[in-house]
């Protein structure tokens, strides 16, 4: 891995060489990885993002690890988590919310990791790596400015431009960087477009909610390249989001 | 702009003709200047006849209408367009109410036209929008039944477990819903723009998307009629700057409109505004509306009102404020007149937001008057004064809707713009009543609250800053996070909406601002009053941040920012320059000690702030302290109207010739501007109606 160790992903390390119970890692790296989406609580955010509490699709292992590992239809991968941990969270959500489902192995897991594999999938990069270009962001600030500015701000500093809104988190600079290390453009792209803004989730075309993350990226401080960020979640899983080398 | 006039020296009752004579009228007219109604229609009779005249009225008119909010100024051009004499007295300078600050989203609904348009894909009539709609087409495919049963639902909560809809005043919801669409129309044929809906306003029914937002668009020229505004009017040419007909800069609307567009309460103020201006409605400003009269004291029609002079004087030049647009404006300087309404009287003049005394009817706490209702600079002391709640209780009138107060995220809550009185706005220097905040306030949203301890007004902290600004989020249904919720099956008047499983997973409501207005040492009696909040830290917090500690953000002669060498001289000078200071911050150091103690040791064992976020020390100078304001936005409780918005006595008679709208009349949970204009497109066209 090229990228530098993020904070939690040192932290999770350190739970696997303390020797925690898979249980709990499977936990701990639930709410690190999935539950931006599908809620701590397995609630999810339906229909949109469908709740892992209850879920008849959590019966297979296949479409788990599948998911997990390459991306869904509208899921992100996740190229960081290795075997060992993509079973922790396997047995995991299996367990939770009375879903009663047995622990998936470790050598299950790393079976159908090999079978799903993508061929194609791009080499993992850093928000650090020139990954947007100025005119993305410069199209996402205007797009930004009406969808996003009513609650996170227009500058994206969690200040709404509303008074009447609920001011929402920052989505650039150091509180972004801190609340979302170790997870990928691909989560927060998911996330953004499928429950943002609240009143209206998805309204926008992908293209703009891509240009939205380049203008957080930019106000971030990450260096704009020459190619723009890619407008899908399997592709943007494999950015990662961390602080500054 | 002062004008002194023969109107300021007419004696009571002593003139014939018109309220307004020729000159004037065209003085006025010519002072309005461009985009203003320049070419009036002439000016309603508004001077008593004789008779009247000689029972102690200074004026008559058909309808009479306290307060130029959306309720009043919707209501006058309402009256006047069914061909009544109207005359608006406001106690501000200039008119809008809290409707020009707002931030124009208007829920209505029904299958109003503007859902229809979305509908079908189209533009608006002038070709402005250029975007695709923002909702699905089964999102706007409403009815007024369907809005009917949204809005008294009783089995729709929010995320403080509270129901918002159950309460709600059924025969003045049928009517609510029944009069949305249009006043939709009303409101587009009175030069209103609207936007692409996206969404619904809180309290206005989760079922479909019912809001768009009002736009004008950038321009060379501001001229209302063809929909333009220049960038230095919109407030958006400076970013340190507003303007007079802008008190909040206007924002961004490209997402709903296309390039070019801006939004906010201006877009939809000024219009209306103009509108009533042009088609003759009358306005006498600085002058605050306190009494209805009826024939008896609690009995008969009522036929007129009494109102006192209630001037905005500039504190620094003396000079009285003046209107923006000024044809239409008959300028009464006399302390108080009495104004004869041959028709009916419509009470307009907002909620209790800013009246303590009030306040403190729905939550005691909230009697402490440091803390003001939004848009305290721009209203000043007279704006949400419960004149209309007070005027009622006096002449008979009932209440209604008086426990609703408690049960929205915006009725009131911790600001997160630091440093001013005024916390709610952003309003910058440009606009005449900036001198009344003095500072526009670091807005720092509710991450900032990691930044800083607070404390109390005796400095000691009571409770975990980072949860402290957080508000409860609104009325949801099961298993979604925002309305309408695509692909989703909503059950209106299902049980599942409110089964405790549903609430104890979405209840989200820290009471942070509870613990804020809570008692402590420096509480005396007979109120208790919590006193000011204070926002505490140091050098290294402003490097940290890029908080810009300078004017017009923060002023550190306002009473409201202090900055020192030592923690204990910030304490001194707090106490000795904060107006509402009553207790010195006896404890700020000991506090600002054992704070720094907790982050050595990474926790808090008082507050458990070390779940929530990063803790800093406080420990390199100058430190400063911002104030933290509790704000009172909304007024849910106030006067019992029925579906034709006539006031209802404590009896369950109507009151004959009085109605009531907007902010002034309880018994219906709706933040923001949708239940005003309906109320007033309501009552003006009853009140226009009367045979008197």
């Amino acid at each position: 891995m090229k990228r530098p160790l993020t904070a939690a992903l040192a932290a999770t390390m350190v739970l696997y060489a303390t020797g925690c119970a898979i249980a709990a890692d499977g936990e701990a790296l639930y709410a690190q990885h999935c539950a931006v989406c599908h809620t701590v609580d397995g609630a999810g955010f339906p229909p949109n993002i469908p709740a892992l509490a209850g879920s008849q699709g959590l019966e297979d292992p296949f479409t788990l690890v599948a998911n997990t590992h390459a991306g869904g239809a509208y899921m992100p991968p996740f190229p960081t988590l290795g075997a060992e941990e993509i079973a922790a969270i396997a047995s995991y959500v299996r367990g939770a919310w009375g879903n009663g489902l047995s622990p998936v192995t470790t050598e299950e897991v790393a079976a159908l990791m090999e079978e799903v594999a993508d061929p194609d999938a791009p080499e993992l990069r850093s928000i650090w790596d020139g990954v947007y270009t100025r005119e993305q962001a410069a199209r996402g600030q205007q797009m930004a400015r009406a969808a996003c500015g009513l609650c996170h701000g227009s500058r994206m500093n969690g200040v709404p431009d509303d008074n009447d809104m609920r001011p929402g988190p920052p989505l650039a600079r150091a509180y972004f960087l801190r609340v979302w290390d170790g997870r990928t453009l691909g989560s927060f792209f998911t996330y953004s477009k499928w429950t943002m803004p609240q009143a209206n989730p998805g309204f926008l075309p992908d293209e703009d909610y891509a240009a939205i993350v380049a203008y957080a990226l930019s106000l971030t401080g990450a260096p704009a390249g020459s190619t723009p960020l890619p407008t899908s979640a399997r592709e943007l899983g494999y950015i990662m989001i961390g602080p500054k080398p | 702009m002062a004008r002194t006039s023969d109107s300021d020296r007419r004696k009571r009752g002593d003139e014939g003709g018109t309220g307004l004579n020729r000159r004037e009228f065209f003085k006025a007219g010519a002072a309005a200047g461009v985009g203003a109604a320049a070419l009036a229609a002439p000016a309603a009779m508004v001077a008593p006849t004789p008779a009247a005249a000689a029972e102690g009225w200074d004026y008559e008119v058909d309808v009479v209408i306290a307060g130029g909010g959306c309720a009043g100024i919707t209501a006058a051009i309402r009256a006047r367009d069914l061909g009544a004499s109207v005359l608006v007295v406001d106690q501000n300078y200039d008119l809008g109410g809290r409707m020009l600050h707002s931030g124009s989203y208007l829920s209505l609904g029904g299958g109003d036209s503007v859902q229809k348009r979305d509908m079908a894909g189209e533009a608006d009539a002038e070709g402005f929008i250029t975007v695709p709609p923002a909702e699905e087409p089964a999102e706007l495919d409403d009815s007024i039944d369907l809005l009917f049963t949204d809005v008294t639902d009783w089995s729709i909560v929010d995320r403080k477990g509270q129901s918002p809809y159950r309460y709600n005043e059924r025969d003045m919801m049928r009517a609510w819903a029944e009069n949305c669409p249009p006043t939709r129309d009303f409101l587009l044929a009175n030069y209103v723009r609207m936007t692409r809906i996206s969404g619904t306003h809180g309290g206005g029914g989760l079922s479909r998307a019912r809001a768009p937002y009002c736009f004008l668009m950038l321009g060379d020229v501001t001229d209302i009629e063809a929909g333009t505004i220049t960038p230095e009017d919109a407030g958006v040419a400076d970013p340190e700057r507003t303007s007079a007909m802008a008190p909040v800069q206007m924002e961004d609307a490209t997402a709903f409109v296309g390039p070019g567009a801006v939004r906010n309460g201006v877009a939809l103020s000024r219009p209306l505004e103009y509108a009533a201006r042009k088609k003759g409605v009358q306005f006498i400003l600085h002058r605050r509306f306190t009494d209805v009269i009826r024939e008896e004291q609690v009995g008969g029609r009522a036929i007129g009102i009494k109102a006192v002079y209630s001037p905005r004087i500039h504190p620094e030049s003396g000079q009285r404020l003046e209107s923006l647009w000024q044809n239409g404006n008959v300028d009464d300087r006399r302390p108080e007149i009495r104004i004869r309404a041959r028709k009916a009287v419509i009470m307009a003049s907002g909620g209790h937001a800013g009246n303590p005394e009030m306040r403190g009817m729905f939550y005691p706490a909230m009697r402490e008057p440091a803390f003001p209702t939004s848009g305290m600079a721009l209203q000043g002391p007279g704006g949400q004064d419960a004149s209309a709640l007070i005027a009622g209780l006096k002449v008979g009138a009932g209440l209604s809707g008086m426990q609703q107060n408690l049960s929205y995220p915006t009725c009131y809550h911790i600001g997160t713009r630091l440093g001013t009185r005024d916390a709610y706005t952003d309003m910058y220097p440009g606009h005449p009543t900036f001198v009344f905040r003095g500072s526009t306030g670091i807005a720092v949203g509710n991450a900032g609250f990691e930044e800083f301890i607070a404390v109390n007004q005796v400095g000691k902290r009571f409770f975990d800053e980072v949860k402290l600004p957080r508000r409860p989020g609104g009325n949801r249904y099961p298993g979604d996070g925002g309305a309408p919720g695509q692909g989703l099956e909503h059950k209106p008047l299902d049980w599942r909406n409110c089964s405790a499983a549903w609430i104890k997973q979405m209840y989200n409501y820290d009471h942070g601002l509870d613990a804020a207005i809570a008692m402590n040492e420096g509480s005396k009696a007979p109120n208790y009053y919590c006193g000011s909040l204070w926002a505490i830290f140091d050098e290294d917090a402003v490097e940290r941040t890029g908080w810009e500690l300078r004017f017009p953000f923060v002023n550190w002669s306002n009473g409201y920012a202090f900055r020192a060498d030592t923690v204990e001289e910030l304490a001194r000078s707090i106490f000795a320059g904060h107006p509402f200071a009553r207790v010195p911050l006896s404890h700020l150091a000991q506090t600002v000690d054992t704070w720094n103690g907790y982050v050595d040791a990474g926790a808090d064992p008082e507050f458990e702030r070390h779940n929530s976020g990063p803790m800093h020390k406080i420990v390199r100078p100058p430190f400063y302290a911002l104030s933290i304001m509790v704000i009172w936005h909304d007024s849910y409780g106030g006067l019992h109207v029925n579906g034709r918005n006539q006031v209802v006595d404590v009896h369950g008679q109507v009151i004959p010739g009085l109605y009531a709208g907007g902010e002034a009349v309880g018994g219906f949970n709706k933040h923001g501007l949708g239940k005003g204009h309906v109320h007033g497109f309501i009552a003006g066209t009853h009140a226009a109606r009367e045979i008197g």
